[in-house]
């Protein structure tokens, strides 16, 4: 009793210092839905999430994120849809997801969520003429299939959702050839993997060049000439000041994206703006290749680095050993 | 006469046509242009240039409030030793990459860029980037003033940066900051990489609201009425 009564007021001294639980815990709630195993395998993803490396694969990330959740539905302790779907919410909030750039893991699980309210909505599956808001109800009515049957048709759609995801990036590839012409000059900005392979498949039936922006200071553009280089296209480096300089010798420009949002802007990375401003001085097109998780349904608020921007260290531009230097400027 | 007017006076540099047009020209500009600067400005500047330096300490100077942002791009870098050089005059400064000169222009009141020529149809030729930031400059509607003197005047007509340019070593791309190797730094070797290292790029005349020169502040359009008054000739 003594070592009861000693646990609760620690945990309730560590509640009042840390503040609420959710930065830290989980949800006592969610804790009780859930097995042990589980738990760790969730408290894994979220660390994943948290780590936060910048050059973490969106498209491996979103796998990552669909497995988590189907295991948290096969393992959680759920009988309708309506408490699953407040189990996954209950994580949510758990996961880093208000950071501005997991637009990816957010997108994807909206889009289970949707699976989730489809299946529960059965075969009379409420359309979006009735309103968007009766779609989002639809789980409030219970539905006549039982827990067994209506985690086998969610985990079904999973499975095609993981195929989907599967053949995003080979659908994308396959239209390289209606885009590449002969003899092409194409401008390319920093590294992105869909961006690669679409150009490397254009290889194999025409010849054309790339010039590559080098995308300053992490200089990833540096990565994508050796990889296209490697591929037999011919590849030119350019600094990124350079990119008003050569825009008007270039027949298209065709980049990749971090997400997609609902007003059909970008968030990509740091020069695609300034290289995009460019490109319409010019009239020269601008193509983006990007799979479907990456199209999100927020907007753009603010330009501030909390809302929407990363801010990483500064030791990529201005060397520490300037010391003296850097005390000095913001 | 003349010889004896040599001995005595010295050879006198103040009536030198040399000295006039490079040394009191850049005094002439700097004049003008600090005029330009008032209490509050956030000005912007692309690297490094003797001439934008030398007209922000004169502001600075004359106890003008002020602060700087440096935009500086790769592989030369000299953006750093512009900072350094402010930093040391006391006025307050940002270092940005050209990268995030879409993010930071909205901060900014005023694009003060120097040019290494103008071309006879108004064109500015200045390093690489120059161009960029005129037409960031303008998108977000903020006034670009270019400071040239008259020396630099070129009748050369050029309507792209690539007509006519220079390559500067292209080994100096592959530097990085961390001393990590640059992937492509084998590009030699390799049969179908290149790199391109530009000098110049030129700015059309339309991205440009003002230029300085040493006679008058004239919109870039007037680069031939310099030229046909002759003011270049030395």
């Amino acid at each position: 009793i003594i070592n009861m009564i000693i646990n609760m007021l620690k945990q309730w001294y560590q509640r009042r210092v840390r503040g609420s639980f959710k930065n830290h815990e989980m949800d006592p709630f969610l804790l009780k839905k859930i097995p042990k195993d589980t738990v760790s395998r969730l408290e894994e993803f979220a660390l994943y999430l948290r780590e936060n490396k910048k050059e973490r694969r969106s498209y491996v990330s979103v796998v990552k994120t669909v497995n988590v959740f189907r295991d948290l539905i096969c393992t959680a302790d759920w009988v309708t849809a309506r408490e699953l779907i407040k189990i996954i919410k209950c994580y949510c909030k758990y996961l880093p997801l208000s950071q501005s750039n997991e637009t990816d893991v957010s997108n994807v699980v909206r889009r289970i969520l949707k699976i989730i309210r489809e299946e529960n909505a059965g075969p009379e599956a409420t359309n979006l003429a009735d309103g968007i808001s009766a779609f989002f109800k639809s789980d409030m009515k219970p539905s006549n299939l039982g827990r067994s049957d209506l985690q086998d048709n969610i985990l079904n759609s999973i499975v095609e959702l993981l195929v989907e995801l599967d053949t995003s990036k080979s659908n994308i590839i396959n239209m390289a050839l209606e885009h590449i012409h002969s003899n092409e000059r194409i401008l390319t900005y920093g590294h992105s993997n869909t961006i690669r392979d679409f150009l490397l498949h254009g290889r194999r039936a025409r010849d054309f060049e790339v010039i590559v922006c080098e995308s300053g200071p992490s200089l990833q553009g540096h990565r994508m000439a050796a990889e296209l280089s490697a591929g037999g296209i011919k590849t030119t480096v350019i600094a990124d000041s350079a990119a008003f300089a050569i825009i008007h010798a270039v027949n298209k420009v065709i980049i990749g994206t971090h997400t997609i949002m609902a007003d059909g802007a970008l968030r990509a990375a740091n020069g695609v703006h300034q290289l995009a401003m460019a490109a319409k001085y010019f009239s020269v097109p601008v193509i983006v290749c990007a799979a479907l998780y990456k199209l999100s349904p927020t907007h753009l608020c603010s330009y501030d680095p909390d809302a929407f921007n990363k801010v990483i260290g500064p030791e990529n531009m201005l060397n520490f050993s300037n010391a003296k230097l850097h005390s000095k400027v913001l | 006469k003349q010889w004896y007017q040599r001995r005595v006076r010295g050879h006198s540099q103040t009536h030198s046509s040399c000295f006039q047009n490079i040394y009191l020209a850049g005094k002439s500009i700097t004049e003008k242009a600090v005029n330009r600067i008032v209490n509050g400005d956030t000005i912007l500047i692309f690297k490094k240039s003797q001439l934008i330096l030398h007209i922000l300490l004169e502001a600075k100077a004359q106890n003008k409030e002020f602060k700087v942002v440096v935009v500086d791009s790769r592989p030369d870098l000299s953006g750093v030793s512009s900072c350094e050089r402010l930093t040391a005059a006391g006025i307050p400064c940002s270092y940005v990459y050209i990268n995030s000169s879409t993010y930071i222009m909205k901060k900014v009141t005023k694009v003060m860029l120097a040019a290494d020529a103008l071309l006879a149809n108004g064109y500015v030729l200045g390093p690489v980037g120059t161009a960029m930031m005129g037409l960031i400059a303008n998108t977000y509607n903020k006034p670009v003033i270019v400071c040239c003197e008259t020396y630099k005047f070129c009748e050369r007509v050029q309507t792209d940066s690539i007509l006519y340019n220079e390559l500067a070593d292209p080994d100096s791309m592959l530097k990085t900051l961390n001393a990590e190797e640059s992937p492509v730094a084998g590009w030699r070797e390799s049969p179908n990489t290149r790199l391109v290292n530009l000098v110049y790029d030129t700015t059309p005349p339309a991205l440009v609201s003002i230029v300085i020169t040493e006679i008058a502040e004239l919109p870039c359009s007037s680069a031939p009425v310099v030229l046909r008054r002759g003011a270049v000739k030395m």
